[in-house]
């Protein structure tokens, strides 16, 4: 999934990274094809090298080589205005439910004011979503695919081609790609995620079973093996 | 001042409250030990990029109404678990606090409205998601309670432009703001170093402030570098003297997190007599800061 990640992004692209897996993603990017990639954060610190893997998007191995350590406010101006002027290339999102439209919860299981699970909650993730480009980050399991969410925390496409205008967002914004252990899914012209490619060593058939709404997977192609190059650079990353 | 004397002071039953840094980052930890030893109770929390600090607060049964766009120790609890047992249905202290959740992008800008003394902010952001359709505390009960804003937003059109929906959101009322700094005089000059994630807005936009320090220093020391401050005393109420006072969490310049802290408080804090046995013997059992730092001090890994 890191090398997944990692290929999403293009030299010379400037991304908002969350932590965990993206953040792996992002160093393995920035180590092999995207040296020239830049990567902010939510909590205003830009342009960093972290050489060990951080916590969260405040942590302070992220001020490594930073550009600036603005306040968080100015992380927000920057990212709705730079977004619309085409500086900032994608925003990476993760979640605990998607639907066919790349609608994300990452707030609760339930009802929400007395719910079954409850989760963080927005984080920056509703200010990405409402502004920028994603890519979303997630586990491909049928609870987490599912045709309705029990909360929307960040918009995706809405609910199709004129969603996200209807609904008062920009309609030229929205979600690129989704990438998961098994694969990555894009959205079409009608904005419904299909399969794009599946992973090597999983095929469209585990697709279908562990998505819970229908998905096209007629377009889809087998992804490339991860290189000897991005398995030797994932391994120093991740060294404990 | 001390601890004691600036939380008996500045912090009263049913205040609202903002607390600074980030998350597991420069939070101001002694303070709010302070605020749970002092037992307060009611309180409206401006969370924010909350961390296990609010998780306590929470835990011990000081907080109200938590405004909540993220509350995890990150790494560590991905959700932190008293906000988890208070607002999940089976939770063991379910329905013990009342919530509203936010974008933290919106909670930034609401903070940084109320320092330049705005009303209200507008904004794109939760528009098409149920941080709109869906209000953690309605109508009805913000009526009950003068310190929440009686509406969560108000949906407006642009007056510049007609064809442009905005999301109107009330800048909140601040009681009282916390804040741990690695720098500060005794007449409130505060010199923070590294980020200072929404510091200096949760000051000037509180009618009081309370800020911890890693070094008191003379205010002509500050004066010498002006350049280098970043907080005026007369946004600053009291300062107190408290070396490694955002303990477990970081402090640029001086000390990283106290990861065996976070790692044991996620395990305890699962359950309620978990976390008020590990309050009780790993944080209260000490009189002072500096003697629970004696408990953490062995098994810290200190970095800068």
């Amino acid at each position: 999934m890191a090398v997944a990640i990692s290929r999403q992004i293009q030299n010379g692209g400037t991304y908002i990274i969350g932590t965990g897996l993206p953040l792996i993603g992002a160093a393995l990017a920035k180590n092999t094809h995207a040296a020239e990639a830049r990567f902010i954060f939510e909590s205003g610190i830009f342009e960093s090298e972290p050489e060990e893997v951080p916590t969260s998007v405040s942590d302070l191995r992220i001020c490594r080589k930073a550009s600036v350590l603005w306040p968080q406010y100015r992380y927000v101006g920057f990212s709705a205005l730079y977004a619309k002027r085409g500086v900032i290339t994608a925003g990476f999102l993760g979640g605990a439910q998607i639907d066919p439209y790349g609608n994300l919860n990452a707030t609760s299981i339930g009802d929400y004011r007395s719910p079954r699970t409850r989760f963080t909650g927005s984080g920056g993730a509703n200010g990405i979503a409402t502004h920028c480009d994603t890519v979303i980050v997630m586990k491909h399991e049928k609870r987490r695919f599912v045709e309705r969410l029990d909360y929307v925390t960040s918009s995706g496409w809405v609910d199709g081609e004129d969603g996200r205008a209807r609904a008062g967002l920009n309609p030229s914004k929205g979600p690129q790609a989704v990438v998961t252990d098994l694969g990555i899914m894009r959205f079409g012209a009608d904005r419904r995620m299909y399969l794009a490619e599946y992973s090597c060593g999983a095929s469209p058939s585990d697709v279908i079973a562990n998505t819970g709404f229908e998905i096209d997977v007629s377009a889809a192609v087998e992804s490339k093996p991860p290189t000897e190059e991005e398995l030797n650079v994932l391994k120093s990353i991740c060294r404990p | 001042m001390t601890v004691r004397e600036a939380v008996e002071r500045f912090v009263h039953d049913g205040d609202s409250v903002a607390i600074g840094g980030f998350v597991t980052n420069r939070r101001p930890y002694g303070l709010v030990y302070e605020i749970i030893r002092q037992k307060r109770r009611g309180l409206y929390i401006e969370g924010g990029p909350s961390g296990g600090d609010i998780d306590m607060l929470i835990g011990a049964g000081c907080v109200a109404a938590l405004m909540v766009s993220y509350i995890a120790n990150s790494g560590f609890s991905m959700v932190c678990n008293r906000f988890r047992n208070a607002v999940e249905s089976d939770g063991d202290i379910s329905g013990s606090i009342m919530f509203e959740d936010y974008s933290l992008d919106v909670q930034t800008l609401a903070l940084h409205g109320a320092a330049l003394g705005l009303s209200y902010i507008p904004v794109k952001n939760m528009i098409g998601s149920d941080m709109l359709a869906k209000w953690g505390i309605s109508e009805e009960e913000r009526a009950k309670h003068p310190k929440l804003p009686p509406k969560k937003y108000v949906m407006a059109k642009d007056p510049f432009d007609p064809e442009s929906e905005l999301c109107l959101v009330p800048t909140p009322r601040i009681d009282v703001a916390l804040l741990h700094v690695q720098q500060a005089s005794a007449d409130g000059i505060c010199r923070i170093d590294g980020s200072e994630f929404q510091d200096v807005d949760i000051a000037v936009a509180s009618r009081h402030t309370i800020v911890s320090c890693e070094e008191l220093v003379d205010s002509e020391q500050l004066k010498a570098e002006p350049e280098r401050n970043t907080i005026t005393g007369l946004c600053v109420d009291a300062v107190v003297h408290m070396p490694r006072g955002a303990h477990p969490s970081q402090c640029f310049g001086r000390y990283d997190y106290d990861s065996r802290f976070f790692v044991e408080y996620d395990k305890a804090s699962r359950t309620k007599q978990g976390f008020e046995k590990f309050m009780a013997e790993k944080v209260f059992a000490a009189g002072t800061h500096s003697e629970y730092l004696k408990i953490w001090e062995q098994n810290t890994v200190q970095r800068s």
